[in-house]
């Protein structure tokens, strides 16, 4: 099998100072869904507009489909479908105008085009409503005609940037089903940015973890999992439980202890029996526990065991926020005379 | 250039002026106002171009360079006035398709700038010259209502029609490119706005669409001279009251104006390449 999009040390750097991403190289096979995970401003929707030739790079090399990124860009946005993470169809036209104005603008035959744009409306459940203005549409209803104008053109890659943001859980379940069917029957490569950790669990073959612009993680959700090395025990002792590392360290089928903001993080093959044992450990010591917790294998795990940080959705401004708001500020304030 | 891209996108803008008649009844009102309000009052000449034109005073044709009155010269002006006001939407129009998402996903397609920058030119020019003739036929209407009107003095030929269509298209055009080089530039409308109003007076009052001619300082008659505005409101002016009081043919006024209108065709292809490439 080839690969469907290979990228080479990509770099991109923000006003000469902030690097939005730095250094990320990988490669998607093709029928492959590839997920890149990570929190707001890691990185991920700059590496995707690198990959569709939406920004140019600072540094580095990219291929799509077979195809130069940087030197085709043009050949490229033919073969590529890409789905934003904000909505970009036109308001004041129908759903069915803003499908036809894509068939156009990426060269669906014009003899073919009422014929894809039915079978699209009808296969995104948009038939009913799509000769209204697309200003009356509900948020799912808008996502679905996002991914319906991004795959118009039945692209060789399909790339969605945080493709369901801000849809109900219902809302979400209905878009991946479509998605995964739509790739068994066209075999379309598609490469997603999310931040949702359960999404890219159950929908991604494979998937890199990125954090301040870098991978610090690949492969299979399952293979990520297995990293861990199984269970992860947390514990919380009252005041100081640095004598417990050791301790805890001699207990059978512990494979490490991580102290980490105040509490050990106990690996082990299976947390549930480790529990007692662990209690026993601190009562022996002398060393009072608030509290233990027990985590199976997850994607949450694995991104805290590679980035060190918790993966919460809203972490504040990052870097990359910082600098676009400053470069906005500096904008508005040189455009005001 | 590909048409088919071109036509669809064209076909775009076209649905959506049509779905938005308040825009275009907005466009319409200053020019109204215009008409009905400061062309009435200030109709001096009125009462003498009642007379037989043997009998009116010679000093009137010189100030209104052959026409009957002020508000006769004027409604001519007020055609080149539209011809700018009409075309501003189009550079707001790219502004606000960029903070909707809208420009991201053309920008995104295998549409070339010049697609893009042509559909918008094409539609955006449309509409002023659309406009121009409702203005022209309700200063005619006027007139017919018993209030001050346009009196076109000399039979219009069909040639003279179409350097009349010829002259408001080159000035749409040339109007259109500007705008839509400061929309594709510029991302918020504030700013937009403010440019545009820092634009559009000095560029009306450095015209002979308002002031009467042979009132003009002679140092403001040499600017207005190379203004587009005012070459092309003159191209109306020898077609409706004949060209006794021009220095030169209409063709050599649309000459002016292509040369303005290539000019901001050339330097407005440019910015929107720029724009639309990816940011580096």
């Amino acid at each position: 099998m080839t690969d469907a999009i290979v990228a080479e040390g990509l770099v991109k750097t923000f006003n000469g100072s902030v690097k939005a991403v730095d250094g990320v190289s990988f490669s998607v096979r093709e029928g492959e869904i590839y997920g890149f995970l990570g929190p707001n401003g890691a990185g991920k929707t700059t590496t995707l507009s690198l990959l569709t030739a939406v920004l140019g790079p600072t540094a580095g090399r990219a291929t799509v489909d077979g195809l130069d990124v940087f030197h085709n860009p043009h050949d490229l946005k033919q073969r590529i479908g890409l789905v934003f993470q904000e909505s970009t169809a036109d308001q004041d036209l129908t759903g069915r105008e803003n499908l036809e104005l894509a068939a156009a603008l990426f060269g669906v035959p014009l003899r073919d085009t009422p014929k894809r744009v039915d079978y699209l409306l009808e296969r995104l459940a948009l038939a009913d409503s799509a000769d209204r203005l697309v200003k009356t549409f509900s948020g799912g209803m808008r996502r679905r005609l996002e991914l319906a104008v991004g795959i118009v053109h039945s692209p060789r890659v399909l790339f969605l940037d945080e493709p369901t943001l801000g849809l109900d859980p219902q809302g979400r379940a209905g878009f991946w089903k479509i998605i995964s069917e739509l790739r068994k029957e066209h075999g379309m490569t598609v490469f997603l940015t999310t931040h949702y950790l359960d999404e890219a669990d159950g929908m991604c073959d494979r998937l890199a973890i990125i954090d301040h612009g870098k991978i610090v993680a690949a492969g299979t959700p399952s293979e990520l999992k297995d990293r861990l090395g199984g269970d992860v025990v947390t514990v919380r002792p009252i005041g100081d439980g640095s004598a417990l590392i050791p301790a805890l360290k001699a207990l059978p089928g512990v494979t490490a202890v991580t102290p980490q903001d105040g509490t050990l993080r106990v690996k082990c093959p299976s947390g549930d029996v480790l529990i007692p044992k662990i209690v026993g450990a601190a009562t022996g010591l002398g060393i009072a526990l608030a509290g233990i917790s027990l985590r199976r294998p997850s994607l949450d795990e694995v991104f805290l065991e590679f980035t060190g940080r918790e993966f919460r959705e809203d972490e504040g401004p990052t870097a990359t926020d910082r600098a676009v708001f400053m470069t906005r500020f500096q904008n508005s304030r040189q455009g005001r005379r | 250039m590909n048409v088919r891209r071109w036509a669809a996108l064209t076909r775009r803008e076209l649905l959506k002026i049509a779905r938005n008649p308040a825009a275009i009844v907005t466009s319409l009102m200053l020019p109204i106002l215009y008409l009905v309000l400061f062309g009435q009052g200030f109709n001096f000449g009125s009462s003498l171009s009642a007379l037989p034109p043997a009998q009116r005073p010679a000093a009137l044709h010189t100030l209104f360079l052959g026409a009957p009155d002020y508000f006769s010269y004027f409604s001519a002006g007020m055609v080149g006035f539209v011809g700018v006001t009409a075309t501003l939407f189009v550079g707001a129009n790219v502004i606000f398709d960029k903070l909707f998402g809208t420009l991201k996903r053309t920008a995104a397609s295998p549409a070339s700038a010049t697609d893009i920058f042509g559909a918008r030119l094409v539609a955006g020019s449309i509409q002023p010259v659309a406009l121009a003739f409702l203005v022209l036929g309700l200063a005619i209407l006027l007139g017919d209502l018993g209030l001050s009107g346009l009196h076109i003095t000399v039979g219009v030929s069909v040639l003279g029609a179409f350097e009349i269509v010829v002259a408001i298209l080159l000035l749409s055009l040339m109007f259109a490119s500007l705008f839509l080089a400061l929309g594709f530039t510029i991302e918020q409308p504030q700013t937009y706005f403010a440019l545009v109003n820092a634009i559009n007076l000095p560029v009306l009052l450095t015209s002979a669409a308002l002031y009467p001619w042979g009132a003009m300082p002679a140092w403001l008659q040499g600017v207005a001279s190379y203004n587009p505005v005012t070459l092309a409101v003159e191209v109306l002016r020898i077609n409706f009251f004949g060209d006794a009081f021009y220095p030169y043919a209409a063709w050599v006024y649309l000459l002016g104006l292509i040369a303005w209108a290539a000019a901001m065709f050339a330097i407005a292809t440019v910015l929107t390449n720029r724009a639309l490439a990816p940011k580096v």
